[in-house]
Order: structure tokens, then sequence, then C-alpha cells
């Protein structure tokens, strides 16, 4: 702080005077008078490359951002002291990130992180990690320390850029206070334009803190980032061509149709032309899963009816999917006689694991439209149809809950969906749990899926709970659907939740085991439960109540509706420790490398 | 109670007939040939600043991609720089290089270049000077020039396609080489072509790499 003083001018410290008083009106009274004299209201000057860091997330409309507090990031942080931007304090920087991430996920905008220089940094990485697997936006500024001791291994120093770069879209070092707030514009619009990403500024403390009243650019990408919106006309004919003819189409929604809402084009295209849905796990909540066309997810534990139409159709629309491992299985039995339509915003995804008949790079919501412009009539699927509802009632989801035994899963996943309304956001972790929250619950709306698709990071379910709480409306329920091992992962955030006091509910599907690993070890390492059993969990309602959230537990079915009502009903954090059969399994699975169509509907079929 | 799901098993459904084979492409099991690596030149223009040639390299690490060389150096206009990299790789991989590169930020255009592009490397190569008639003939025969000389050593410097220095390796080595300095493959298009014209992204998404193997480049 007495360096930035010293610096200022006596003109400037009448001003600086005029802003602690603006600063001492209340906060509502600030409001009414900024919308009342929105002519008169003009920002306070940018001083240093901070305040320019600042000004650039103010000017893309930033509202939140997530973060942990640091040496080298202190200047950063001293001038989000005055800005309306609200700045949740998190526990770890990982849980700002995956914070930051679910926030993306749920607004559509980047989410903003924070961190300081070294451990702050690198604790970001999986988050990061995470984000870029997924295509989410998010932008991460992370503390440095002064240019002059970058490369001397001085305290708290990471090569940060050199970390980070295999797991972000793009990152920048930045090096100039005058161009320090168009770096991180630049990082926002790269964040969130064609296929997003998260992006990274590293901030070294003497260009933060570094004199200028330079004003960041408008949030741009650079001339060389070029994105085409519209597909080749020429390919969109010849596409549509084959969905006229078609007579097994199928269409594959993956998480692109969401990030580029896309979700309502591709409904209409759907029931227009009463083509089949399947989604990937990222790109559930695409289509409503309660409509006759659906087939919900397909992959490693699909739908077994999805797993059959996919590999059985002729001709498949793939939109905004990679084609990931966990969806096509081995690729040698992946939907083999169907041609594919490949819509992505990203030319490197077209053929790179699945060869596209028709690669159509564009934005999907633009592309949808093409095609639906392009197809003049409906294919000829009648049977196609009839064959994929028999599927739906031959593999139907339906599992066995005698009362006498354990609580099953699935009977907990049905009965928070049921307790809440359409629009819940469901935030989970990863494991069986998270298999579960995708098979029993049944998405309508997309933004209401929160999950660690691509990386698989356990512990993503309590933190993108408390950025999809910031995010979703005030009537939106937010219900991170976790696992014990997970949960024990990131459950510090919690204490951030209570000082929030942000309403959500947390159900730990407890099985003291890290199930989905004593699942695999059960079938294909003979029953070796190597370092999966835990054999011992904290009491999570006694833990909840010790950092002041409500804390409920469940042993038996006849307490599940009540108990979920009321933690649902409990305006602030609760977590709900679930007792469930330690024994559950995820069903139907097709082993790594498998062939879809062959998926196991019992262990005995592995 | 009965764990997992109701159903057909496996070996009760209908299994289709097709096969797709390693790179995602839908085949004939019984004509399917398997696709080899081929030796090919890739150029980029990118932005010159801090950290684009750590950028390409870390992707082709990261995507076990197989390179040769990697060489980068200034263009006519300061801002830019050019990256010319030789790989090995069968088709599907060069095309998932030339995609993964285009999406680099601070790359501005990539193209695999025409079997019959301009391609130079130079060699500075140490040997023995013991015999110096002998050497100075070889040295001719391979438009080598004297770089330095002194009594015991001689070093000469050697230009030209990968095979000519490779061949003048080989045969000054009957004098005995002391050490050799190698820089990779840089290349450039022939006639009015630009060498890494920029391309649509519709056009970055459907090229396909059916040229041949690069023809031994004799100067």
């Amino acid at each position: 702080m007495s360096e930035r003083a010293a610096k200022i001018t006596p003109a400037d410290a009448d001003e600086q005077d005029d802003e602690h008083l603006t600063d001492s009106a209340t906060p509502d009274t600030a409001r009414e008078g900024d919308a009342d004299t929105e002519s008169e209201t003009t920002p306070e000057p940018v001083t240093n490359g901070a305040d320019a860091v600042v000004r650039a997330l103010e000017n893309a409309g930033v509202e939140y951002a997530f973060g942990v507090q640091g040496g080298a990031i202190m200047p950063v942080y001293d001038a989000l002291y005055d800005s309306d931007i609200t700045h949740v304090t998190m526990a770890h920087e990982q849980g700002a990130a995956h914070a930051a991430d679910a926030y993306g996920i749920v607004s559509g905008e980047p989410g903003i992180c924070l961190a300081t220089s070294g451990p702050g940094a690198t604790n970001l990485v999986t988050g990061l990690a995470d984000a870029d697997m997924d295509s989410d936006p998010m932008v991460a500024l992370t503390g440095q320390v002064p240019t002059e001791f970058v490369g001397n291994d001085a305290f708290q120093e990471t090569d940060t850029t050199g970390v980070t770069t295999p797991v972000t879209k793009a990152n920048t070092f930045a090096t100039d206070s005058d161009r320090v707030g168009s770096d991180v514009s630049e990082a926002f619009a790269l964040a969130s334009e064609g296929r997003p990403g998260p992006t990274l500024v590293d901030l070294p403390k003497d260009v933060t803190n570094g004199e200028t009243d330079r004003e960041p650019d408008t949030p741009e990408t650079p001339d060389t980032y070029e994105v085409q919106e519209r597909a080749d006309p020429e390919i969109v004919a010849a596409a549509a061509e084959r969905i006229e003819n078609a007579e097994r189409p199928v269409m594959l929604l993956g998480g692109g149709v969401i990030k580029g809402n896309a979700s309502e084009a591709c409904r209409e295209f759907a029931t227009e032309h009463e083509i089949p849905v399947i989604t990937t796990m990222p790109g559930i909540g695409a289509f409503p899963e309660d409509h006759e066309l659906s087939l919900e997810m397909a992959g490693m534990h699909g739908t077994g009816y999805a797993n059959m139409a996919i590999t059985h159709c002729d001709t498949l629309i793939g939109i905004g999917t990679r084609f990931d491992d966990r969806l096509t299985g081995g690729i040698e039995t992946f939907a083999p006689d169907a041609e594919l339509i490949h819509v992505d915003i990203d030319p490197a995804e077209i053929s790179k694991n699945i060869h596209a008949d028709y690669p159509l790079v564009g934005d999907a919501a633009t592309v949808v439209e093409q095609l639906s412009e392009a197809v003049s009539q409906s294919p000829q699927a009648t049977k196609w149809r009839a064959q994929c509802q028999q599927w739906k009632s031959d593999y139907s989801m339906a599992y066995d809950a005698p009362e006498d035994k354990p609580i099953q899963p699935e009977f907990v996943v049905e009965a928070l969906d049921e307790a809440t309304d359409d629009d819940t956001i469901v935030t989970t972790g990863v494991g069986q749990h998270q298999m579960w929250a995708c098979q029993y619950w049944t998405y309508t709306e997309p933004r209401t899926w929160v999950s660690s698709h691509g990386l698989g990071t356990m512990g993503y379910g309590l933190p993108a709970a408390i950025g999809a709480r910031l995010a979703a409306d005030d009537d939106q329920d937010v219900v991170c659907i976790d696992g014990d091992g997970s949960f024990l992962m990131t459950m510090q955030e919690l204490s951030v939740a209570v000082r929030e006091n942000l309403d959500i509910t947390v159900a730990v599907l407890n099985n003291e085991y890290i199930g989905m690993v004593r699942q695999w070890q059960d079938a294909f390492f003979e029953g070796r439960h190597s370092a999966s059993d835990y054999g011992w969990m904290p009491e999570f309602d006694k833990l909840a109540e010790a950092f002041g959230a409500s804390g409920f537990r469940i042993d038996d079915y006849d307490e599940v509706a009540d108990t979920i009502e009321a933690a649902i009903d409990y305006d602030g954090p609760s977590v709900i420790d679930v007792h469930i059969d330690p024994q559950a399994n995820v069903f139907p699975m097709v082993p790594s490398g498998g062939d879809n169509g062959q998926f196991a509907l019992t262990e005995d079929q592995l | 109670m009965k764990r997992g799901l109701e159903g057909p098993a496996p070996e009760e459904r209908p299994t289709p007939e097709g096969r797709r084979n390693k790179q995602g492409i839908r085949i004939d099991p019984e004509v399917e040939a398997k696709r080899e690596p081929r030796r090919t030149v890739i150029s980029a223009l990118v932005k010159h600043e801090p950290g684009v040639l750590s950028d390409v390299s870390a992707l082709f690490s990261r995507r076990q991609f197989n390179i040769e060389s990697l060489t980068v150096g200034p263009t006519k206009t300061d801002e830019r720089a050019r990256i010319t990299v030789v790989v090995e790789e069968p088709d599907p991989g060069i095309d998932q290089i030339k995609k993964q590169l285009r999406k680099l930020v601070p790359v501005i255009s990539v193209r695999e270049l025409e079997p019959d592009a301009m391609q130079r490397e130079l060699a500075l190569i140490k040997v023995d000077a013991d015999d110096p008639a002998q050497v100075s003939a070889v040295a001719e025969m391979y438009d080598a020039t004297t770089v330095d000389s002194s009594p015991e050593t001689a070093t000469f410097q050697i230009t030209g396609s990968r095979q000519k220095i490779e061949a003048a390796i080989e045969t000054f080595s009957q004098f005995g080489i002391r050490e050799i300095a190698q820089t990779g493959t840089t290349a450039l298009a022939r006639g009015t072509e630009e060498t890494a014209a920029p391309i649509s992204a519709t056009e970055s998404a459907t090229e396909q790499s059916t040229q041949q193997e690069y023809p031994a480049d004799d100067d």
C-alpha cells in the first residue's frame, strides 16, 4: 500500500479521497445512484497494472471471482478491494478452479479464478486440466515473482506458463504494465470464443504494481485466431441428402451442443424429423431425457438402448462431440455401419478418432440451422424407431431394491430428482455415484448437469456446487451428488459454503469404498481390493455440523424421502451422509476398449 | 437380490457386420492394408514471440508425433518466424499434426510441402587433416567450403539435401571425424506458390494427405 500511496500526486490524492466517500456509501444507495446518474459515473482511473487487470474483468462483465490470496497476487487483490466484483475466497486453489469452471458451465461466460505464484498456481493445475478436457470457459490469473527474480528460483516461483501450457487453451506471461489489462481482455475473449477452454495470464508483481493509466482494450481474440461459424454448403447439402435417405439415423449430442447454445435447434431438428437422440456425458441436458426420442447416454456406462442404437445405426449425426474412448469403446466396433456426419467448431476434432464422412466445421447452432434448411424430407425410419423403443423395453434400467436390504444408490438419486424441480443443477464427483447420477436422474434442461467428464477429477462436486450456486438463478436448487472418496478430497470447501451461506445440498453416497475401483477389482482383479477399501469413514453429518452446515444421515429406506426434503428445504449448505449398499455396482458396462453392443448387464457378462 | 440389470445377454444380441480400422475409418477387414509412416515436411508461419517454439515442440511430444527435425528462423517480416518440421507419420497422423498446429494461437498458417519443395540442411564437419590432399578432394566432390584449418584438423561446411550430407559424412569418415554439427531441414515451396498459405477451417478438416514419399533431392 505504501508503495502505491507514495506514487500518488496531490491531484490524484484528492480523487482518491472522493473514491473513499463513494466506498463508504451503503451498497444499495451506491447502486441506485449508478442507475440514476449513469452518464455522470465515470469509473475510477487506472493507476497501475493491477487496476488494469481488474478493469479488464469489469469491462467483460465479470460478477464473481474465486481464489486464494498470496504474496505475488496481492496487488491484484488490492485492486479488487475497490471493485464491484464479488470475490469468493476458497479454501484451496483447486476449489477455486473447479468453482470457476462450474460457474462457466452454468452461466456460459468464463469463470474467473485467482491464485498466487508457486503453490497457488500449481494447485490450479488440476482445475485447468479439467476445464481443458471439457472445453469449459475459464480465465485463471496467477501472481508471479517480480520479473527480475524470474528464473532465479525465487521464493514461491514456478514456471507457471510452462507448467500450464499443456492444460490450457492459451496462456501468456505479462511483461508490460501498459499491456497487462489488454492481456487479460484477450485471455477472456480466447476462453469463450470458438471452442471454449481455460486461459491463463501470469502476472509478475512488478507488472501489476507498475504505474500505468492505460485502460485495457476491449476483449478480442488475436488476429491469428479464426473461428469458422458456417459449414461448407456443399458438404451440408451432401449430409442433408444422407439424412433424407437414412434408414437408421441417430443424433449424438455432445457437450458442444450445450456450449454452443444449440440445444433448442437440435431439439427442433430431432423432433421434426423424428430422429432418435443419444447424448454423450457432457451432452447430458442437451435433449430432454423424458422425451420419446431420447435414448439417453451412450458409452461405457450408457444405457443398453443407447448402445444398441449407436452400434446399429446407419447414419450418425455427431454434434459437438470428440468421440472420446469412454463413448466409443473399441474403435473397430464403434458404429461400424454408420456414415458419420460430424459437426464441430474445432477442425482438429474432425476425423481425429472416428473418420467423418461429412465433415461440417462450424458453430453447432448455425450448422444445425443449415442442416435444417437443407433437409427437405424426413428419413423413412418408422421401423428403426420401433426397434429403438423395443430396445428401451428389452434393456430397461429398472433395478432391484428389496426393502430389507441396504439402500440401493439408484433409489437415492431418483428420490433427490423427485424432491427437486426440473431446472435443478446437479454436480458430482467422479466414480460410481457419478454414473448413477447420470443414469437415474432425468435431465431435461441444458446447463443443469455439471461434472468432470474428460479428466475425471474426484473432488470436483463440492467446489463445483459453489460455483454453480453463484451462477444459478436464486430459485434454482443445486444438488451435489458425491461419493465418500470424492467428498473427502475437497470437503474443506464446505467452509466456504457456510461462510457465504450458499444454499446447496450435498448427498454423499457413502459405501466406504473407492467404489468404481472396487467394482473393477471384482471384475478384473479377482476381487483383490488393493487400496480401495476404506473400511472406515468419518461421520459426514457430524463433520458438516462442525463446519456450521446442516448434517443429516440416512441408513434405511424409510428415512430417504423425509431426510432429503429436510435437507433441500434447509436454507444454507446441508450434507446428507447416505449409507448405501457397499456392494452396489454400476451397470450396464462396456469394459475399456470393448464393443458397445456387447455391454454387460451383470458382472458375469464382463 | 439380483445384482445388475435384466435383458438379453451379449451373445443373444445382433451384431453388425462392419468394422473400423485403428484410424476410425470404416473398412472391409479382408482388404484393409496397414498404413505405413512416411517422411514429409511441414512448414508453419508463426508469430515471432517468446514461447512459440516451446509450444510447438511440446505439442509434438504431448501427442506422440515422430519428428526428425525442427528448425526455426526469421522471415522477411520481423514479427513472423518460420518453423520447418520434418515428420514421419502415417497419413492420418500427418493430418492431425497440421490441424493441431493450426490450433495454437500464435500459429498463423501451416502447410505440408509438395514432394518437389526445396529442402536444405547445413553441416559443419571437423575431420583429422593427416592427409590434406585427399581431404580436399572429398571436399571438392561435395562442394564443401573450408571454414577452418589447423595442422591437425580441417572443418568443412556442406549445404544441401539430407541425402547429400549423409553421403558426405559417410565419405569423410575415412579420415576420422572429430565432431559434427548439423542443422535440421529448412524448406520453401517452388515457384510462385506460397510455402505456408492460410486455409479455411473446412479445408483444414477435410485436407487428406495422400502424397508420396519425398524423393531424394539431388543437387
